[in-house]
């Protein structure tokens, strides 16, 4: 009935309905009733992306008897934006061997088009379903906050945004998605605005974003001047001449179409900064774990589970330009996998619940870093599908700690309250799946996910470009699986067991919350316990991924086969005894000899270790000390100069017609006779002056 | 007949130019409100004639309408004009534009003339009086021949 | 630059210098010497004007021109603005004269009526209110006077020059746009001049004399509404002695009483204000 066209408009649609709905009508008409155009715009938004999931399945499975295609992809062009014509001086042929059709059209034609691929109805289903989730979560949450109509005004606008940021089939539009999904991280981050610290971090967000937005723009230039076209997608003139996109099949179809080379690494690295600013990654990873002064499903939402992977997305998108480069898989991996591991050793001390899961967030974006880092097609799908999970028990887990507060009264801080079991039994039965999966505890989604990446680095340091780097990575990725084992279940064992202890701000609050917020509980927890298992036993993720034009590519046109990431049953054995290890290693200390924490803490403070993770690492002070004053201090010596030199100069330039006033004022007397003379006397040099 | 035409002409205008430039330089000095007043109408005066002239020269009868125009808004100005004079006179008690410079720059001190004529000294005469009726009046010898005033 | 036309500039010097001794200053010696120097000036113009035609002609436009600029003279010479304004009555009258030797009977008409007749009179009557005698101190000084007298004088001379330069040697399309006698017998100078002047106006003009109309109806009431309104209090009280603007208030209270302004008071006025 749907055709994927109508579907592809639609999901991007309903949102963007729903926020000018709420935005108009909110405040005045709508008023408690605020949710209905955001939760119903979303939830018909997330079923358009269903149907589009099993559309596109079925046109993958059909695409499989046609003729050769890269993948499976369907663009659907709405309109030209832009189209600056002959606005690129490139000369015809270059870069690197152009086939006959390529023709030197270097039109800036900026075309709003959506796509539909694999890739896009992943992420498009898992996008719109968190948010579902968590729309209908805020009902309870928000509930008589005076900005209730401004959130979902929000909310929907972030869904538009990111629907849009996912399914654009254009650089710029991606740019332009990118910096809305900022925008609406900002606003909501700060949507407590009276609150200093939340105006403050959403002040943070924003411009530590700016950096990565910078590289991101930077990199879009670059792709620019070096392919003549922002385009993913091949346009067809009506000459019949074909100009190339980015990523179109006919550049994807044959080897050698990609610029490699210093400039492939320079867009690389320039994408993967814009990548790292988006998705928390060092060192552009301080601005998370602040935006958890916004409110709690918000956090679930942008900050766990969508907005936060459009790096990661980004970064599979350009999968080919990557493989281009050749090294740049190694800096995405490098870089993932010391921040996975850097974010959990600050997550063991944080005393924090929300921050924990910041932190656990940065952690596990680091793995699916980790995972694209490695390069392969199975590494690839393994962080998308890692993503996938993830979005899952991370909002799950966030929206278990917003219960958890919403029940304390405000009060987040996990050495306040403790034993809470039984007065939240739903909280803590779906958190404590929420916490296994993302312990990996074998059969749990996190589990599959994790080891599909570990899998993955595990056979690139085997018989790869770099073998020691990724057998490096390798390890401290179990070390990270270890360390999220053990702080995870730490925060988990604080909360819901050992003596029951409540704050006194939670008064007789301190109950289970109501059904419009445990029930989003229990659909993330199902589908946590059981998403990963279903999709590793079948195979079926990857390999309806693997039909995404951008990650079919390097399976074309590299020795590695397509074939089905593999099951390694040492690499699945060690991450599970890991994982128990570290809950084991958490259960014992802060349930059996709570006593033995206070030792090993001033065991560790003697030789700083927990002061440096409880301090972040000191990166914050860090950025302070040499990024934050000298900028302050030029900011005040060209305040300064400004105020000083340039206005100086100014008013004495201001100074001469007041002068020269001051002067002519003596001129009007008033006189009226005098004024008439004047005027004669200039009548008479006018004569004189044509008579001459 | 063209140069008698031409020389009607010549003379007409230049009698205006003299007519506008007398009023002209009447307005400009004398500091009687009402002479400046009358200067202006002399200037008007001296257009007309030159409009008149012309319309002669021309054959078209606009020139005269103009001027009919002229006195006709010289005849609303007068009317305000003598208004405000009267208005003026009543509150400075003298007809000196002089005194009227209100509207000058404030750090400027007001005009002060800083030499005065001399006025020559007041011959009183007698004032006309008037007989009651009935009774032939008995006008003094000077009253009949010299009036030092009007 | 050629005979006649330094002639011109004598004569424009000469009327400047003529002005300045007429007009009244502080000390205002020479004006004998200004009414001399004055006619020499208008003299020599005349001697550089073209004659129009037959002597007498020339001779009746010659005395209108003389007795319209003479006058002119002197109205703005004069001490005394009530002869002022007589003098001006005396312009009219030539003006109307001159109107009359162009033809235009109605103009002449009108402005002896109108001018002379109205608004002439108007003035004698405020005039006589405010100050009867002749001497105000400020009839006795000027304002600029040499500056202005070569500026007003500066004007004229060039005006002069550049008619009679320019209608003496015309150009053919001058010269082609004059009007035939013909013409002006049927046109301006027709049977019924002032029937023709009639129609135009209330034909061709209908619309600008209704808005002249309106303008004088609006100037009746304006001036109504300027006396009504613009009346002040007398000050509550007596200002002291030695303040220049107290001085202008004693001599507006004394005007108020509709007593003649005493010229001694007004004189002791100049005086505080020296």
């Amino acid at each position: 009935m749907f055709s994927i066209p109508t579907l592809l408009v639609l999901v991007p649609a309903l949102p963007l309905a729903a926020t000018l709905a709420t935005a108009a009508l909110g405040k005045k008409v709508l008023r408690e009733q605020s949710h209905w155009p955001a939760v119903a715009g979303i939830g018909l938004s997330f079923l358009a992306a269903l149907l589009l999931l099993f559309q596109v399945r079925a046109a993958v499975a059909q695409a499989d008897a046609g003729p050769v295609r890269i993948g499976y992809e369907e663009v659907v062009r709405l309109w030209t934006w832009a189209n600056v014509e002959g606005a690129g001086g490139m000369e015809p042929g270059s870069p690197g061997p152009s086939p006959p059709r390529q023709i030197a059209l270097m039109d800036f034609a900026v075309e709003v088009a959506l796509r539909a691929d694999p890739l896009t109805a992943v992420m498009l289903v898992t996008v719109t379903f968190v948010s579902f989730l968590v729309a209908v979560y805020s009902i309870g949450y928000m509930h008589e906050d005076p900005g209730y109509w401004r959130f979902f005004a929000y909310i929907a606008l972030f869904v538009f945004s990111m629907t849009m940021l996912v399914s654009v089939s254009n650089f710029l539009m991606l740019y332009i998605f990118w910096e809305a999904v900022g925008l609406c991280s900002y606003l909501l981050i700060g949507f407590w605005y009276q609150k200093p610290e939340a105006a403050a971090a959403g002040k943070k967000a924003f411009l530590v974003n700016r950096i990565g937005d910078f590289g991101f723009a930077l990199g879009v230039f670059l792709i620019w001047t070096t392919y003549g076209t922002l385009n993913f997608h091949d346009t067809i003139h009506d000459t019949g001449l074909t100009t190339m996109g980015v990523l179109g099949q006919s550049r994807l179809a044959e080897p050698g179409l990609f610029v490699a080379g210093g400039i492939a690494t320079a867009i690389c690295l320039l994408l993967l900064l814009g990548a790292c600013g988006k998705s928390a990654q060092f060192p552009l990873h301080v601005w998370l774990p602040d935006a958890m002064e916004g409110p709690t499903p918000v956090s679930a939402l942008i900050h766990a589970a969508t907005m936060v992977t459009a790096g990661i997305y980004m970064i599979a998108r350009c999968a080919p330009l990557f493989h281009a480069s050749g090294d740049a898989f190694q800096a995405v991996a490098l870089i993932g996998g010391f921040t996975a591991l850097l974010a959990s050793a600050i997550a063991v001390t944080q005393t924090d619940l929300k921050r924990i899961l910041a932190y656990s967030t940065i952690s596990q974006l680091g793995y699916m870093f980790l995972g694209l880092g490695a390069g392969t097609l199975p590494g690839i799908t393994a962080g998308m599908f890692h993503l996938f999970t993830h979005a899952f028990f991370k909002a799950l887990l966030f929206l278990g700690a917003g219960s958890v507060m919403h029940a304390m009264g405000g009060v987040i801080d996990i050495r306040r309250f403790g034993g809470l079991r039984h007065r939240m039994p739903t909280t803590h039965w779906t958190f404590l799946i929420g916490c296994l999966a993302l312990a990996a505890f074998p059969g749990f989604s996190g589990f599959f996910s994790k080891d599909e990446i570990l899998v993955a680095l595990h056979e690139n340091s085997l018989d790869g470009p770099s073998p020691a780097l990724y057998h490096i990575l390798y390890l401290a990725a179990s070390a990270t699986a270890f360390l999220t084992a053990f702080y995870t279940f730490r925060a988990f064992i604080l909360t819901f067991y050992g003596p029951e202890r409540i704050p006194h701000e939670a008064g007789d609050h301190a109950h289970e919350s109501p059904n419009s917020m445990t029930l989003p509980l229990v659909i993330l927890a199902i589908f946590s316990a059981f998403v990963g298992a279903w999709f590793f036993f079948t195979h079926g993720f990857s390999e309806f991924l693997a039909h995404t034009p951008s990650l079919a590519y390097p399976a074309m046109h590299t020795e590695e086969a397509a074939h089905a990431p593999s099951v390694h049953a040492g690499v699945m054995v060690a991450s599970a005894l890991v994982a128990v290890a570290g809950i084991g290693l958490a259960w014992l200390l802060y349930l059996r000899w709570p006593k033995t924490v206070d030792r090993l803490t001033a065991a560790m403070d003697a030789v700083g270790l927990y002061r440096l993770s409880f301090g972040k690492f000191y990166i914050d002070q860090a950025y302070h000390v040499l990024v934050v004053r000298p900028l302050a201090g030029l900011a005040w010596a060209s305040y300064w100069f400004d105020r000083y030199v340039v206005d100086g100069l100014v008013d004495l330039i201001g100074l001469a017609p007041r002068g020269a006033g001051a002067v002519l004022r003596s001129l009007q007397s008033g006189m009226v006779q005098f004024y008439a003379l004047a005027m004669v006397l200039g009548v008479l040099v006018l004569i004189v002056a044509l008579l001459v | 007949m063209i140069e008698h035409e031409l020389n009607l002409l010549t003379n007409f205008l230049v009698v205006g130019a003299l007519l506008f430039g007398i009023g002209l330089i009447g307005f400009l000095t004398r500091r009687n409100m009402i002479i400046m007043f009358l200067s202006a109408e002399m200037m008007l005066q001296g257009v007309s004639v030159s409009l008149v002239a012309w319309g002669r020269y021309f054959n078209d009868l606009d020139g005269q309408i103009l001027v009919i125009f002229i006195i006709a808004v010289a005849a609303c100005e007068a009317a305000l004009a003598l208004a405000l004079i009267l208005m003026l006179f009543q509150r400075r008690g003298n007809l000196d534009i002089a005194l009227w410079h209100d509207l000058r720059e404030s750090n400027l001190p007001p005009y002060v003339d800083h030499e005065l004529p001399e006025i020559p000294p007041y011959q009183s005469g007698p004032w006309p009086t008037l007989t009651p009726a009935g009774r032939r009046p008995d006008l003094p010898q000077q009253e009949t021949d010299y009036r030092s005033h009007v | 630059m050629n005979h006649p036309q330094w002639i011109l500039v004598a004569a424009t010097l000469l009327g400047a210098v003529a002005m300045w001794l007429l007009l009244p200053r502080v000390r205002d010696r020479g004006w004998p010497l200004g009414i001399v120097l004055g006619a020499i000036g208008l003299g020599l113009l005349a001697s550089q004007m073209p004659r129009i035609g037959h002597w007498t002609t020339d001779s009746v436009f010659l005395v209108l021109a003389a007795v319209t600029v003479v006058a002119a003279v002197a109205t703005v010479t004069f001490r005394n603005p009530v002869y002022s304004a007589i003098w001006f009555g005396l312009s009219l009258l030539g003006t109307a004269g001159l109107f009359l030797v162009q033809g235009a009977a109605f103009l002449a008409v009108a402005t002896v009526i109108v001018y002379a007749g109205a608004i002439l009179v108007t003035f004698l009557f405020l005039l006589m209110l405010a100050d009867p005698q002749g001497r105000a101190y400020y009839d006795r000084i000027g304002w600029e006077t040499s500056l202005s007298a070569f500026a007003g004088a500066v004007i004229v001379g060039i005006l002069s020059m550049t008619t009679i330069s320019v209608l003496t040697n015309p150009s053919d399309q001058l010269a082609a746009a004059a009007a035939t006698d013909q013409q002006r017998a049927e046109g301006v100078l027709g049977e019924y001049p002032i029937a023709g002047l009639g129609s135009a106006l209330f034909g061709t003009h209908l619309i600008a004399v209704e808005v002249a109309g309106a303008l004088l109806l609006a100037a009746l009431v304006g001036a109504a509404a300027i006396v009504a309104h613009g009346r002040v209090k007398p000050p509550p009280e007596i200002p002291e002695k030695g303040d220049p603007a107290a001085a202008r208030q004693t001599g507006q209270e004394a005007a108020g009483d509709g007593e003649p302004a005493s010229p001694t008071r007004t004189h002791a006025a100049a005086e505080h204000r020296r």
